[in-house]
């Protein structure tokens, strides 16, 4: 028994000594994850405003070009897509390095679906809020700002928040152009020092800590913005 | 003017790349579907500390990357101990059904508790047990309104098996990738030619012509059932 | 007295027959080479198998690649054919499993395969984990540039940009040894030699195998004159299995006599280059060994 507790103790203090030696390293890459997390989700929310409103709308050609984009993104791999933004787009001379195609990929991405969800979120928002917004003598661009985008953005946000939690879990694939996010750094200190178990243990609750943090700030914020019924 | 090399590409691609990622992507929906559901139900009983477990199993595979969860199946397990190890395909397939069934038990969830208290006081009135109400009355229904999520969990599935690349499965990527390496190698080996856009292309063009029929299916059956 | 000799004429001529019989199945089974093979005793967990199950790489031609047919082809590959061959008469008794480079490692430690014949480099740091066989391909490492390129050696590289596979000793040795060098690594040699292709690198850098090919093949390119981290590749096998190493041991020994390292580099490399890369093999006269130490950290 005090065998197993002490093989406890000795894991923890491994993993505490793994992230002490370190540290400056996987500081740097936990700044880089959240950088490439952070310009990526802004970068979504304002694709996915733009496009979904103009698919909402129905706005000519824009909303088909959208559609298009939406539909490339989400039905090929975002591995792939990775691939093809870092060594596919120099055979067209266009050279990315791989910061650049770490917070392009996922905002791409991120972009895509997020559209989908605020267009959803625009088709949902009751017919007779907007009428409402027309008979108050709103013009169709003022009735977006005052009746549609509150009301449907906050109708969009469960799925446009599960976007963006996706978006930093996706960042980990930058691993494949090898740009110095949290995988890659830990995996690259674990292939040096083959300390296995202490290596992932310390990658898989830098996540944890990340997503749970995130969900919970948010659930807050959910809270605050909900709906009130008579909106619904 | 179809290149001659395309023809050796291809079929390995479409006969090992291609069969692997359909392999990977069914053992996976099935092995997510009967996890995820059953964990989804179990969810709904109102027991603590198995709520709290189940919780507990859901917020993890859906917090971790997949690329995270496939690398501590395959690198990490067999450090604790040499019984844990799994080959590569293998290892993938878990890491999707930890992820997927993850992804299952919150629909699931989110479906049975969706369907009215009336439901349940109806079957209860004619006298079905817990199990039996279950089985006859709420999950059929709940079972319906998750087809529309299932398809879409299929179709991220299949291209989540892309990342199974990483540790060397031979998925569809890896095939192409494989492909490219020989092609570039000088004569007598390969053609000293290098055709990554192309053969990328070909890659996105086939998940695309699987995805898209199946996205376009989960919104139809998305309208159908609402 | 009659019955005694034909009784002893039958036993004589069934003696022959069954000794030729076992003769004639001992030579079709050995395949292309002689019947017996003098190696020491195979362990006994690989002998009960009756097949060897071995690590290569799959996307490194000339050494692990996929061929046309869908088959395992490289130099790595013939060698464990050959071990097949050696150990059990066949050149299919051998169950070859893809590795990518980190999984090289795990793969022996977690007991997933008997051998890594994968492009393994030598360094003393993976033997404090894992044994290696004797050293049996010399890889010399070169830099590729353009004709007019400012880099006219590794003296000229502060500030440079150059392209390398990544996890390659290449990677480490500049982050160790050229800090002022920009590196980019990619996943796989050919998207190294498309980033130094599209002017992304100044420079490529990787084994002289791959790149003299390309030398010699692009008249705007050449190799600088530099020859750095001159690490033979060897064949890893788990730590403490005595018996299996020296079965290699004997095994690759026993290729260098016969100089079966030769018709294997004919297969694999183009004709010009087989003079040049004769010497990073193993020949009857020709002998290399391990430099001891982390090469990568060596930075004169």
């Amino acid at each position: 028994m005090t065998a197993l507790l002490a093989l406890d103790f000795t894991f923890l203090s491994d993993t505490w000594s793994f992230v002490e030696t370190n540290f400056d390293e996987l500081l740097a890459a936990l700044r880089r994850t959240l950088q490439v997390s952070a310009i990526a989700i802004a970068g979504a929310f304002v694709i996915g405003l733009v496009l979904g409103a103009a698919r909402a709308h129905r706005i000519p050609v824009v909303s088909q070009v959208a559609a298009v984009y939406v539909e490339i993104i989400r039905n090929t791999p975002i591995l792939v897509q990775i691939f093809f933004l870092y060594y596919g787009l120099p055979q067209i001379d266009i050279f990315l390095d791989a910061y650049t195609v770490a917070w392009l990929a996922v905002m791409l991405w991120g972009g895509a679906f997020n559209t989908e969800n605020f267009r959803a979120g625009f088709e949902a928002v009751p017919d007779r809020l907007r009428e409402a917004g027309f008979a108050l003598g709103f013009r169709p661009v003022a009735n977006f700002l005052n009746v549609t985008l509150p009301v449907g953005g906050r109708i969009a946000l469960p799925s446009s928040i599960n976007t963006y939690i996706s978006v930093v879990k996706n960042t980990s694939l930058m691993y494949v152009i090898s740009y110095p996010e949290l995988t890659t750094t830990v995996l690259q200190i674990q292939a040096l020092t083959l300390e296995t178990v202490e290596a992932f243990t310390v990658l898989a609750l830098s996540y944890l800590i990340i997503v749970w943090t995130m969900s919970a700030l948010i659930r807050l914020l959910e809270s605050h913005l909900a709906l009130p019924e008579a909106f619904k | 003017m179809i290149p001659a090399w395309t023809n050796d590409v291809l079929r390995y691609m479409l006969e090992q790349g291609l069969v692997n990622t359909l392999k990977i992507a069914a053992v996976a929906l099935v092995g997510s579907v009967v996890v995820g559901v059953t964990l989804g139900t179990l969810l709904t009983i109102k027991f603590l500390p198995l709520r709290a477990v189940i919780r507990a199993y859901i917020e993890v595979w859906r917090g971790l990357p997949i690329l995270v969860t496939i690398f501590i199946i395959y690198f990490a397990l067999p450090a604790v101990s040499l019984s844990l190890r799994f080959d590569a395909l293998t290892g993938a397939a878990i890491g999707l059904i930890l992820w997927g069934s993850a992804q299952v038990a919150e629909a699931t969830r989110g479906a049975v508790q969706s369907i009215p208290r009336e439901q349940h006081e109806a079957a209860s009135a004619l006298g079905f047990g817990w199990v039996g109400r279950h089985a006859f009355v709420i999950m059929p229904q709940a079972l319906r309104r998750l087809l529309p999520p299932l398809v879409s969990l299929l179709v991220n599935i299949i291209q989540n098996t892309t990342i199974a690349q990483v540790i060397g499965v031979n998925e569809l990527l890896e095939s192409g990738e494989r492909s490219i390496e020989r092609l570039n190698a000088p004569p007598p080996i390969g053609l000293g030619e290098i055709h990554s856009f192309e053969i990328l292309a070909t890659v996105m063009l086939i998940f695309f012509c699987i995805s898209f029929p199946l996205t376009r299916l989960a919104a139809y059956l998305e309208k159908r059932l609402t | 007295m009659r019955r005694l000799v034909i009784v002893l004429v039958v036993t004589a001529l069934a003696g022959v027959t069954i000794a030729a019989w076992g003769a004639v199945a001992s030579a079709r089974d050995a395949g292309p080479t002689q019947a017996k093979v003098k190696l020491p005793p195979l362990p006994a967990n690989i002998k009960e198998r009756k097949r060897w199950q071995i690590a290569v790489k799959c996307d490194t031609p000339p050494f692990g690649y996929i061929g046309a047919r869908s088959q395992n082809a490289g130099f790595d590959v013939e060698i464990a054919r050959w071990f097949a061959r050696f150990a059990f008469g066949k050149p299919n008794r051998v169950t070859m499993s893809c590795v990518t480079t980190p999984a090289r490692e795990p793969a022996l430690t977690g007991e997933r395969v008997d051998l890594v014949i994968a492009t393994f480099t030598y360094n003393t740091d993976r033997e404090t984990r894992i044994d290696f066989s004797r050293a049996y391909y010399k890889a010399t490492g070169r830099l590729l540039v353009r004709n007019n390129s400012s880099i006219r050696s590794l003296a000229d590289l502060p500030g440079k940009t150059i392209a390398t596979t990544s996890g390659s000793v290449y990677e480490r040795w500049v982050k160790n040894c050229h800090k002022d060098t920009k590196l980019i690594v990619t996943d796989g040699f050919t998207n190294a030699q498309l980033a130094f292709r599209d002017g992304r690198a100044d420079a490529l850098m990787f084994d002289d195998t791959i790149l003299l090919g390309i030398a010699v093949t692009d008249p705007a390119l050449k190799l600088t004159d530099d020859l750095f981290l001159a690490q033979p590749y060897g064949i890893g096998i788990k730590q403490g299995n005595v018996a299996l190493k020296r079965w290699v041991d004997a095994a690759l020994a026993l290729m260098k006599k016969r100089d079966l390292f030769f018709p294997i580099l004919k297969n694999t490399v183009p004709p010009r280059q087989v003079a040049p890369f004769s010497k990073n093999i193993l020949r009857p006269n020709q002998n290399f060994a391990y430099n001891q130490g982390d090469i990568t950290t060596v930075c004169s």
